[in-house]
């Protein structure tokens, strides 16, 4: 089963999407997603380069760099796989990771990095709006307050004040001065960390040339990553409607299921609609595309975690134990809601985006 | 049909549009909103009758419509076509009643009734002559539609009908009512009811106007003592009514078509009154009354996506169609009340005490009109129904009435126990 963000993929995109479920499922299945939970160490890196040959981290590259999408619009198509990843709760920073491939295309710079990155060969993220750091000269620190799956990675890319105004800057995360510390998580399908940034060293080419904004390619893929773990909890919690049993029929018999899973449904179509419309249209440049891509994050932020609410409910008791796997995609759903900018941070974004007087 | 011949046809109907109706003025909608209280007096209808039957004597009326019922015959390449050119014109408005006579009750007509029926009716609707109402819903049946209980009972060659119908919009002006009865009550509910066409001005039919609490009067309530119909008068079988009303419901739910975006389609801003309500209250550079505007625009944008979103699955697969209408009219039923909940905390005391035709009027007018569409026309309860069982797969909810005949159910239902057996 694929999600179906779009009514009418090209044969290029579902044959993209066909291909990275296929991956998905035997590379990192959700058996894999449970075992990792109960603390299994998983290696990612063959993930990470088949991922890389599937195309993954190319589609907000130029062709120059091995990059390319399918039909046109990369983010669309990014978009394609980051709702059949959070649908799976695949591993590795997609979003952030995709997050700094554009960044890195759009400044036109190390080119070097950007290679490592599209061919799978390291794992990049973006430190995202809790990064509190300062950049003087060429001494750069601060903190990052939470980061999802930076233990994996060789690349940070953060943003920084200096001289009143953003810098975003691009470290190793190896380089003296960078500390992480790792925190346990309610999301139990990623590794948390804080990141603490004390005196590193940096040279003005690391500062990179660009003032595009990144939160909104970061808020289009997450809501896309939280879209295909809403559809996966809801199919999961509608199957079991079908059949659990309870007063001599089926419960989702029952009209006080029925439309509570009817309601739940309309959010989760809403949200495929809105994602969508998004991903075309900041990802074709159109001018609508800040505006539909913080409107999107904002619903999906507070719809997301409701349907997860709703779906937790139909499961009853059985969805309070650890076997079952509802509570994977409820973490997941909860954490979504606060990473790259909670609904009420996009909220007042969109508002940024828009005239509010005559 | 060449392109040749569309191309003639257009520039035709161009040219009978500039010699025949006014141009549209910039931002009027050429329709009367049913919310705005507009002209609706007995010189105004004379006016636009007159108006639609100088559109139907040049052949731009029912141009998809058969030629032996008033109709031209046409593809709907033809329409679209007129329909275009047409969007710079006035167009005769008939008001909500029209729209019913041409949207709802003409197709469904055309699709069950008798071919004399037909050619004796379905012209003078087309030019204006017949204006026919929805008599559909009973006081005591509306979402439950098989369960009327107005009746129409043999007498020799005649139907005597007694019994009352509601929310009949625009009756107070239409010629008809095209009006479900019961004329079988020991048979199960579907099996017994048969639709007739109701003069309005047949003895014992009256019609009275339904103060909403909006303050308009769109809505009627009929009643009917011993009105005498005919034969002639039957739409469709009789007792084979429920076949007649499934076309009808897929009429009157947009033939499958999605809507519900509440005109709020497309991004490129905040909506005009969410604008001139944030003004009125000088809430511009206000957190609280940033974050309510917000919230307002992410649902409207997410029900904007929502729209072209069912347009596109709908295309994909015709099949799911009319299903997947039901989510239109769903997130209307859902969001329109919490928009109108919004907008009273933008509007804040501006919105519960107002100078007539202030921002804040407007807010306070959207929330008693905000649970139209909740209730109108089936409740969001049964489109819920709709999207668990016919989208979802979920299995139905018992039934007690659809076996039973409905004398024995309309019995039972006072002395209901919950217990079947």
């Amino acid at each position: 089963m694929t999600v179906d963000l779009v009514p009418a993929p090209t044969d290029e995109q579902s044959m993209l999407v066909d291909a990275s479920v296929r991956f998905m499922e035997s590379e990192h299945p959700l058996t894999t997603v449970r075992a990792r939970a109960d603390g299994a160490a998983y290696d990612d890196a063959a993930y990470r380069r088949t991922a890389a040959e599937l195309g993954w981290f190319g589609m907000l590259a130029d062709a120059a760099h091995g990059g390319g999408s399918m039909s046109g619009n990369g983010l669309l198509d990014a978009a394609l796989v980051a709702v059949e990843r959070g649908a799976r709760l695949q591993p590795g920073p997609f979003v952030g990771h995709n997050v700094v491939v554009h960044a890195l295309t759009t400044a036109g710079s190390h080119n070097d990095v950007l290679d490592e990155l599209v061919t799978g060969r390291a794992w990049a993220t973006w430190a995202g709006t809790t990064a509190r750091c300062t950049l003087e000269g060429s001494r750069l620190s601060g903190s990052i307050a939470v980061v999802a799956d930076i233990e994996v990675c060789t690349w940070l890319l953060v943003d920084a004040t200096t001289d009143d105004r953003l810098a975003c800057v691009l470290v190793r995360t190896d380089t003296p001065g960078v500390t992480l510390r790792s925190l346990g998580g309610l999301d139990v399908t990623r590794r948390w960390s804080a990141v603490e940034l004390a005196d590193v060293a940096v040279s003005d080419d690391d500062v990179l040339r660009s003032d595009v904004d990144l939160g909104e390619v970061a808020a289009v893929l997450g809501a896309a990553e939280s879209v295909g773990a809403m559809q996966a909890d809801f199919g999961v919690a509608l199957q079991y409607a079908k059949d659990r049993i309870a007063f001599g029929r089926p419960i989702g018999s029952f009209q006080a299921i029925k439309h509570l899973l009817a309601d739940t449904s309309l959010w989760l179509e809403m949200a495929k609609g809105l994602v969508a419309a998004a991903a075309t249209s900041l990802g074709s440049g159109a001018p609508d595309g800040a505006e539909l891509a913080h409107a999107a994050k904002a619903f999906v932020a507070e719809r997301g975690l409701e349907l997860a609410q709703n779906c937790f409910q139909v499961f009853g008791g059985i969805g309070y134990t650890w076997e079952h796997d509802q509570h994977f995609w409820f973490r997941r759903l909860a954490a979504d809601a606060e990473c790259f900018g909670s609904a009420a941070t996009h909220r007042a974004q969109l508002l940024d985006t828009v005239r509010v007087t005559r | 049909m060449t392109d040749v011949a569309l191309d003639e046809y257009r520039a035709r109907a161009r040219e009978w549009l500039e010699a025949n109706l006014p141009e549209r003025g910039a931002g009027e909608s050429g329709s009367m909103n049913p919310w705005d209280g507009g002209d609706d007096s007995a010189e105004y209808y004379a006016t636009q009758r007159a108006l639609q039957k100088r559109v139907y004597e040049a052949g731009y009326a029912g141009i998809t419509w058969p030629k032996e019922y008033g109709g031209q015959g046409l593809s709907t390449e033809y329409e679209r076509a007129f329909n275009q050119e047409a969007r710079a014109f006035v167009l005769p408005d008939l008001g909500i009643a029209g729209g019913a006579t041409l949207g709802v009750c003409g197709p469904t007509m055309v699709a069950h009734a008798s071919p004399e029926f037909l050619a004796r009716v379905v012209p003078r609707m087309l030019a204006g002559d017949a204006i026919v109402a929805q008599f559909f819903s009973d006081p005591d049946a509306g979402s439950d539609l098989a369960g009327v209980r107005t009746q129409a009972v043999r007498d020799g060659d005649r139907w005597i009908l007694n019994g009352s119908k509601i929310w009949s919009s625009g009756a107070y002006y239409a010629d008809y009512g095209m009006c479900l009865a019961r004329t079988n009550w020991d048979v199960p509910k579907h099996r017994g009811l048969t639709w007739f066409l109701v003069p309005t001005d047949a003895p014992g039919v009256t019609v009275e106007r339904i103060r909403q609490i909006n303050g308009n009067s769109e809505f009627c309530q009929e009643f009917f003592s011993d009105v005498e119909l005919t034969d002639d008068d039957v739409i469709g079988e009789v007792n084979d009514g429920w076949t007649v009303t499934q076309t009808m419901l897929l009429y009157e739910r947009g033939g499958g078509t999605a809507r519900g975006d509440g005109g709020r389609a497309g991004s490129g801003g905040l909506r005009r009154d969410v604008v001139e309500l944030i003004a009125a209250v000088d809430g511009a550079d206000d957190a609280r009354v940033r974050d309510l505007a917000a919230r307002i625009h992410v649902d409207d944008l997410a029900r904007g996506a929502l729209g072209r979103r069912l347009v596109a699955l709908m295309a994909a697969d015709p099949k799911r169609a009319m299903n997947l209408a039901s989510y239109s009219k769903l997130s209307s039923g859902v969001f329109d009340p919490i928009r109108a909940e919004l907008m009273m905390q933008i509007g804040g005391e501006a919105a519960i005490a107002f100078g007539e035709g202030s921002p804040g009027a407007a807010a306070a007018l959207g929330l008693l009109n905000g649970r139209f569409l909740a209730i109108a026309g089936g409740t969001s309860q049964m489109q819920r129904n709709a999207v668990g069982e016919r989208v979802l797969g979920l299995p139905r909810e018992p039934s007690f009435d659809a076996t039973k005949p409905f004398r024995d159910v309309v019995r039972d239902s006072v002395n209901w126990s919950g217990r079947v057996s």
